[in-house]
């Protein structure tokens, strides 16, 4: 086990003030302050090699648990050990085997060339000459960005300085990696390319990952394992396919008739299933079980043009989860 | 050991090819002082014409523009207020998560930062203070003993002003904006270390109290000795004192940093 998160609480304090000009007089003299209780008795193990989802609405507490598992916040009570060490603590052996990106906050200098940040990292985190030149040449040509390294950060689109921010991040060597949105603001192509690099990543260097992300398609192609986190708590932690099946266990039939059944036979089988019919084209949501019973009269009634069956969007499931996910857990 | 001052000088020449990066703002920067001594050359030639003297407070009016145009540059080149200002914004905005998650310090890279950044007026202003002896003969760095003494003293003097402002940095884990105390110190700290008027000239009970802070090693000191003020048995006991508060503001900095960063918000993502 790697990471090994023991009944972590976090809170915040913060003063409280009506708007306007009364309440900022108001203020001034008398202050009210008021604790959040951001993280309620969090408990987390990874092992190493994991790729593991973080998933919560905003302000559920995804970006404060992976800013205490990095050393950026103290914890209220509670206990972190990353192989070995208290993040907190900022030992310079744990800074140098951990690395985090923050999709919304730059790491890199904004004025001068990537390729600058990065020898400021090889001569920071004591990279090898060799191991520095091998390691930012498999990247950039992995992230395709050669030609970027010696443009000025700030030129650069925001994929491409996302994908510089990552090469940053990597340099080192590190063995485990917080990712905070790292897709933000990207378009398909370059989150693609993001999503495709943490897999071969990972595969190849055994590299742990803990990625938060709100695009639930960069969750469903990477992580097999959901951490959830709603209003402070740990709500669930375990496989995500499973989880999906759990909120929505059906799926989505297309079929298109070559000739269109009479309309007391489609009646009859509406009334056991429930469908749609356009046209030739009947569609439903429904259970695996029951979606193998229609399909297999379907086929009886008549030789279908086309037919398929997708799962549903996870991106409407989770939707649909987090409206009230106390009734799925 | 040798990792560490690599790993520290490196940054140094991160801040040259950062402060390269744009022309305008280095040439404008490097000949920014030469409007203020400009200025106080004609206030005092004023003064000096007005009043008919020939000395004041034991000061030529040759003496004194030596003293002054010297108190200029040290002032220039220890402020370290516009870093402190950074600095605090670095903490407000949750930007100091980037040196926390690093093997670096926030204390040490800020340091090298701010002697990068100036390294290119240390540069300007060593050609102009070359001249100076010429400018001003037997007033100023007249041995090899006082120029050797002077980049000590300004070595110091650098050190302890940036420990200052850092403890004023500090505050702003509890406060979130501290700001106004920086700039409220800067304006004090021109007055009162001497750099706009040696302390010479500052009433006794005010010098008196002054000389029980760190105060006088910021401007004073180092122009002392550049300007031959100070025997050379004192400059033990002075350098004695500056390096204690030195140690002094470095251990309440420490400290100050080690219990705010538990008040850290990380805020900004």
């Amino acid at each position: 086990m790697i990471i090994n998160v023991k009944n972590i609480f976090k809170s915040f304090r913060a003063f409280h003030r009506k708007a306007g000009l009364k309440g900022a007089i108001t203020s001034f003299f008398k202050r009210e302050y008021k604790n959040f209780d951001v993280l309620k008795d969090i408990n987390l193990r990874v092992n190493e090699g994991e790729i593991i989802g973080i998933l919560g609405e905003n302000g559920a507490g995804k970006t404060t648990l992976i800013k205490l598992m990095v050393g950026l916040l103290h914890p209220t009570s509670g206990s972190i050990d990353i192989g070995g060490y208290t993040p907190w603590k900022r030992n310079h052996k744990f800074l140098k085997d951990i690395s985090i990106v923050m999709g919304q906050k730059n790491q890199l200098w904004w004025d001068i060339p990537a390729s600058e940040s990065f020898l400021l990292n090889q001569k920071l985190y004591d990279i090898d000459e060799k191991i520095y030149k091998d390691k930012l040449a498999e990247l950039s040509e992995l992230f395709d960005v050669k030609d970027k390294l010696d443009i000025q950060v700030r030129r650069l689109s925001l994929g491409e300085r996302m994908k510089m921010e990552i090469i940053a991040a990597l340099l080192h060597n590190p063995k485990i990696i917080f990712l905070d949105e790292p897709t933000i603001g990207l378009d398909v192509v370059a989150q693609s390319k993001v999503r495709d690099f943490i897999k071969y990543y990972n595969d190849q260097y055994n590299t742990t990952f803990l990625l938060t992300s709100h695009y639930m398609h960069d969750i469903q192609s990477l992580c097999k394992r959901v951490f959830i986190i709603h209003k402070g708590e740990n709500l669930f932690d375990g496989d995500f396919s499973n989880l999906v099946k759990a909120i929505k266990p059906q799926k989505k039939l297309l079929f298109t008739f070559n000739d269109l059944p009479s309309s007391e036979i489609l009646e009859k089988l509406n009334n056991d299933f429930s469908f749609k019919i356009s046209n030739k084209l009947l569609s439903t949501n429904l259970p695996d079980e029951e979606l193998n019973n229609l399909l297999s009269q379907l086929f009886k009634l008549d030789t279908p043009i086309s037919f398929s069956i997708e799962d549903l969007p996870v991106e409407d499931t989770m939707k649909e989860f987090f409206t009230d996910p106390k009734k799925f857990i | 050991m040798k990792n560490y001052v690599i790993k520290y000088t490196y940054i140094i020449k991160m801040a040259w090819i950062h402060a390269l990066e744009y022309k305008a703002n280095l040439y404008v920067g490097l000949f920014a002082i030469f409007s203020g001594l400009l200025i106080e050359y004609l206030i005092w030639k004023q003064i000096f014409i007005v009043q008919d003297v020939e000395y004041i407070r034991g000061f030529s009016f040759r003496g004194l523009m030596a003293f002054i145009f010297l108190s200029m540059i040290v002032g220039q080149l220890k402020s370290s207020w516009v870093t402190s200002i950074e600095m605090i914004d670095e903490i407000r905005t949750g930007e100091l998560n980037k040196y926390l998650i690093r093997p670096i310090s926030f204390f040490s890279y800020n340091l090298m930062m701010f002697i990068g950044m100036n390294s290119i007026y240390y540069l300007g202003y060593s050609v102009l203070l070359c001249f100076f002896p010429f400018f001003f003969p037997g007033l100023i760095l007249v041995s090899i003993l006082n120029i050797i003494g002077f980049i000590l003293a300004l070595i110091v003097s650098i050190y302890l002003s940036y420990s200052i402002y850092f403890i004023m940095v500090c505050f702003t884990f509890w406060l979130h904006e501290v700001r106004a105390l920086v700039i409220a110190f800067n304006i004090s700290n021109l007055i009162l270390s001497g750099q706009i008027i040696p302390l010479k000239m500052f009433p006794a009970s005010i010098v008196s109290i002054i000389h029980f802070t760190p105060l006088p090693f910021l401007v004073d000191f180092p122009v002392g000795i550049a300007t031959n003020q100070y025997s050379i048995d004192v400059w033990a006991e002075k350098f004695l004192f500056a390096i204690c508060w030195c140690l002094l503001m470095t251990i309440i900095g420490k400290i100050i940093y080690r219990l705010g960063i538990k008040q850290y918000g990380a805020y900004g993502a």
